[in-house]
């Protein structure tokens, strides 16, 4: 497996991860009657934000271990350096990956048409969000495997 | 109507130029060893311009790398 396979998966199985998590403590606190996500909608901006800073603290460090525990495993310190096969892969990947951010969005829409919930949408922007990131690097794994 | 494909001889060449590696190709080209893999093994159709970087390393033409065939050779 190459590297770029190998730093998809890890991207996978970290989004998996942290958005798990903290959707998790979320809940809970949901539960605990700390706020009603039901009827606050302010709180799921405060919510959002903070897991977007999570989440990227959380992908440095995943990203960096990684790499210590890749190089010592291959004993190649070097990250590839990106070619134009690399974004050829990258482009059509993210083609995908909006695909179904779109189509989550356009569910939360029609969610609210057909009279959900108005939090609905905010669980339809977190769960797209998800997939198409899931999407995102699952083509990449797909093209670097089947060819472009 | 066949499957179009550019196929290629980057492999014989590579060994009748001194059993040429992979990495080193690579390096000389400016990409990575897998697309190196990805292009031998017609998985991938390079660009215009580093076909043409590919012939240069084998003193070839273009057309004596890469050759256009509609539908696929192994079938």
């Amino acid at each position: 497996m190459s590297y770029r396979e190998k730093e998809s998966l890890i991207n996978i199985f970290s989004g998996l991860l942290i958005t798990g998590i903290y959707a998790w403590i979320i809940y809970q606190k949901q539960l605990a009657g700390q706020f009603d996500l039901t009827v606050n909608y302010n709180k799921w901006g405060e919510i959002l934000l903070i897991f977007m800073g999570i989440s990227i603290v959380a992908r440095i460090v995943i990203y960096i271990v990684f790499h210590i525990i890749n190089a010592i495993a291959t004993r190649e310190e070097d990250i590839p350096k990106e070619d134009e096969r690399d974004k050829l892969v990258k482009l059509k990947s993210t083609r995908n990956s909006h695909y179904v951010f779109s189509g989550g969005f356009v569910l939360g829409i029609l969610a609210l048409a057909i009279g959900m919930p108005v939090y609905w949408i905010f669980v339809a922007f977190v769960a797209s969000a998800l997939l198409s990131e899931i999407m995102d690097n699952a083509s990449q794994i797909y093209y670097y495997r089947r060819g472009i | 109507m066949g499957k179009k494909v550019i196929h290629n001889n980057i492999r014989k060449l590579r060994f009748s130029k001194d059993e040429m590696t992979q990495q080193q190709l690579a390096d000389e080209v400016g990409v990575s060893r897998q697309t190196i893999v990805a292009i031998e093994k017609e998985k991938y159709s390079p660009s215009l311009e580093l076909a043409f970087r590919i012939a240069r390393v084998f003193d070839r033409s273009l057309e004596g790398v890469f050759f256009y065939q509609e539908g696929n050779l192994k079938e």
